[in-house]
């Protein structure tokens, strides 16, 4: 597999780098996804007022069109405002590592979390009410067809798949019996591969009908006919050898 | 990006510090009411890299600027529970088309089996080396379901760049000291209340495992060595019952099952966990065979003070008893032999209460030195009609020459800080293998030693183990001809040896029959003591015995 155990790089740890977690609402989230270029999606205003910082987020006016279902221009705006609370980093320390293809690095810790909140004005609302009633509707939904669907089950005096069947068993034709020899060479190899066969298995495999194929079989192999691998045949424990070489030693166990 | 005037500055303050370092430079800049400084903020599409979260418990203690090396991979232990790996393809063992006939088998009742994704898997980072830390980072669910976080980093151009978080981990540190397992915790919570020194019990566990991985075979014995070490053995496999473990060092494969059932049957007069009985025979069965798998016979031969000459009795009671006793046990605490049993395993109880006294000074010889004469005394006791009683008696010697000064040191530690731990715990040491020979041995060498016990009676080993309890004390442990007699309180029914023989001349009576007559009130003793000392006495006198009614009566021709 690949991965196995990566050194991390903490390069950036050292240096002590801080960042922000900062949880941002799933609409935003797919706004931002939209940016083109080089992913401008807003400013940050970080202020103090009244002896506390305020921090605020501003979309960007082009990335305000919310996409919706089934409509081709929506009425709805995202909103704009976007105030950030700001929280502790109390009873976790937390670091951010990120994975690429071939490396782990550790890119520093946090310093500061803050929730992204959208200022609730008209619009917001407008957009929540669009949320909620597309996720109200269920996925499966009945319609009324306007039509009888007539073009299922008609009857059909030989189904295609029959007729192909049928076609292909008569090219095959019935199986014929071939060189005992051959046969046993075929048998060994399968038994190579593996240990337990269905009868049926290997009749496909040998294409040989099916008592002459069993009067081989019961020379050089065995039935189960209980334990874990039952109505199974499997060879002979002294035609049995599941290293190497085992043709040569099948076949000198056979001829005596 | 829109700068004000004092955005250089800004950008200055927010490279070199962190970012609650900007908010209160930026308050002093600026005017009063408000200041504010614009960042652009760029979420960049083309990253490789994907962004998770570490999180530690601030209690851990974990800075990361402090390590020097840090390594991290995915724990992959759990992919043979989904994987499935299969366990030949081809050749031997294997059937043809046993893959689809699996599949469609497993369609057919509708068994789906959860794929093994490395997403998911946790995380193991090892700091700073082998001698480091290790983490196990679990991924913690729902994180990126309502809401996504993003990590929002200022760049070189002070422009914030927000990253989305992929994933989150929760990284607790994990423990290189050995930890109980869920198996032995429970058993050491069923026992919390009665043991005393709660750091032995680690203790304990690292020298079973010690001696399990030297000697986990059957020895006869003869080995002091072996001995020792196998009753290491068993005392780890059968740590909360000495007795047990007793019965199985001292009597072999021949008289293993007595064994069991000895200790099966005091087993069930002490209030045990019935688990820990099961998980006792469990194991017993386990790494013994030729035992018996009834609980019954644990304890069976569990005679823990009587030199190997006085233990006789006992010793053919149980034997002969042992088919009865499958029924007898769960009710039959009337019975003498159980109540010899069961004096057996009290004073087994306080060997290993002195044991675990001892351990308190954490000497590991002493246990040891324990364990074997716990052993001994058992052994004697058990087998004392056994042909191998010779080499019991012989190791027991061995023992008892050996122990002494030990027993001594340790005695004298131990017999201070006894506590009151003993009457209900049977379990108390591992290494409990309770001799009475070696209780023997420490009694004889060392003559009144413990002297918080009450009765003045022999110093015996047991009388040792049975000073947290001074009850037990009375007359049980001695091997000695010289205290037959259990300690007479002023009563008017003395328990002494001439009573009991002038009942047993006088008509068989079964044990059940001769307790009544010396009834705790009138004698002044606990009905342990009762049972103790008629135990002994019956020892001594080495009655005949008769079936009578399908109970075992004895009597006395004189």
């Amino acid at each position: 597999m690949s991965d196995k155990g990566h050194d991390v790089d903490l390069t950036r740890a050292k240096q002590n780098t801080g960042v922000w977690l900062v949880k941002v609402p799933k609409y935003l989230s797919q706004q931002w996804a939209k940016a083109s270029g080089r992913g401008e999606v807003g400013k940050l205003k970080i202020g103090k007022a009244q002896g506390k910082t305020v921090v605020s987020f501003n979309l960007n006016e082009e990335l305000t069109v919310v996409d919706c279902s089934g409509e081709k221009i929506s009425s709805v705006r995202s909103p704009r405002e976007h105030p950030f609370t700001m929280q502790t980093v109390g009873g976790q320390t937390l670091a951010v590592f990120t994975e690429s293809s071939d490396k782990i690095a550790l890119e520093g810790m946090v310093v500061q979390r803050a929730e992204c909140r959208p200022a609730v004005s008209e619009s917001y609302m407008k957009l929540k009410k669009l949320q909620i009633e597309e996720s109200t509707k269920p996925l499966r939904f009945s319609q009324r067809l306007e039509k009888a669907i007539t073009t299922n089950y008609k009857p059909v005096s030989n189904h295609s798949h029959n007729l192909e069947y049928e076609k292909r068993k008569k090219e095959e034709g019935k199986r014929a019996r071939a060189d005992k020899q051959k046969v046993l060479e075929m048998l060994f190899s399968a038994f190579e591969k593996h240990q337990f066969y269905n009868i049926r298995d290997l009749v496909d495999i040998t294409k040989q009908p099916v008592i002459y194929l069993k009067e081989i079989l019961r020379e050089i192999g065995v039935y189960n006919s209980r334990g874990p691998h039952k109505s199974t045949w499997e060879l002979k424990p002294e035609y049995r050898h599941y290293q190497e070489g085992q043709e040569e030693e099948k076949e000198a166990a056979k001829m005596e | 990006m829109k700068a004000t005037s004092k955005t250089t500055n800004h950008k200055q303050v927010i490279n070199s510090t962190s970012y609650s370092a900007v908010m209160t430079s930026l308050g002093s800049q600026g005017s009063s009411s408000s200041s504010s400084t614009e960042y652009v903020v760029r979420v960049p599409k083309n990253t490789n890299k994907k962004y998770s979260i570490m999180a530690f418990n601030a209690g851990d203690k974990v800075s990361c600027s402090t390590w020097t090396q840090a390594r991290m991979e995915r724990d992959m232990s759990n992919r043979r529970i989904y994987g499935e790996e299969e366990t030949q393809e081809g050749a031997a063992g294997s059937e043809f088309g046993k893959k689809q006939r699996e599949e469609a088998r497993r369609k057919k009742y509708g068994i789906i089996t959860k794929e093994f994704k490395v997403e998911d898997q946790p995380w193991i980072l090892k700091v700073n080396g082998k001698a480091g830390r290790r983490f196990k980072g679990i991924k913690k669910g729902g994180v990126t379901e309502n809401a996504s976080y993003y990590i929002f980093t200022q760049s070189a151009d002070g422009a914030f760049e927000a990253f989305p978080v992929h994933a989150w981990y929760n990284f607790t540190p994990q423990a290189k000291h050995r930890t109980l397992t869920a198996e032995e915790a429970e058993e050491e919570w069923g026992r919390r209340n009665k043991v005393v020194n709660h750091f032995s019990i680690m203790l304990q566990r690292r020298l079973r495992e010690q001696e399990r991985g030297g000697g986990d075979e059957d020895e006869e014995e003869g080995e002091k060595g072996a001995k020792k070490k196998k009753k290491g053995g068993r005392g780890g496999d059968l740590r909360i019952h000495d007795l047990e473990e007793d019965l199985e060092m001292s009597s072999d494969e021949s008289d293993g099952s007595n064994g069991d059932d000895d200790e099966a049957k005091a087993k069930a007069k002490k209030e045990k966990g019935a688990k820990g009985k099961g998980k006792k025979k469990k194991k017993k069965g386990s790494d013994l065979e030729g035992f018996e798998d009834s609980d019954d016979g644990d304890f069976e031969g569990l005679e823990v003070d009587y030199m190997s000459d006085e233990s006789s009795s006992e010793e053919e009671e149980p034997e002969k008893t042992k088919p009865n006793k499958g029924e007898d046990v769960p009710k039959g605490i009337d019975e003498m032999s159980e109540s010899e049993e069961e004096s057996e395993e009290e004073t087994k109880n306080e060997e290993e209460n002195k044991e675990e006294e001892e351990e308190e000074d954490g000497k590991k010889t002493p246990v040891q030195v324990e364990k074997k004469k716990k052993k001994d005394s058992s052994g004697e006791s058990d087998s004392s009609e056994d042909s191998d009683i010779e080499g019991e008696a012989a190791s027991a010697l061995f023992m008892k020459k050996r122990t002494p000064p030990k027993r001594g040191g340790g005695r004298g530690s131990a017999g201070s800080s006894r506590t009151g731990s003993r009457p209900g715990t049977p379990s108390i040491d591992n290494a409990a293998t309770s001799n009475t020979l070696r209780a023997a041995a420490s009694k004889l060498e060392q003559g009144k030693r413990q002297t918080t016990v009450p009765s003045s009676e022999t110093p015996a080993a047991k009388r040792l183990k049975m000073e947290p309890s001074p009850q037990s004390s009375s007359g049980k442990s001695t091997p000695q001809p010289a205290s037959g007699k259990s300690t007479p309180s002023a009563s008017d029914v003395l328990l002494t040896e001439d009573a009991v023989r002038r009942y047993l001349i006088r008509k068989p009576m079964t044990t059940k029959d001769l307790l009544k007559k010396f009834q705790t009130k009138r004698t002044g003793l606990s009905s342990e003591q009762t049972v103790n000392v008629l135990a002994q006495i019956l020892k001594r006198l080495n009655p005949e015995r008769k079936n009578i009614n399908d109970k075992m009566h004895f009597y006395l021709t004189e």
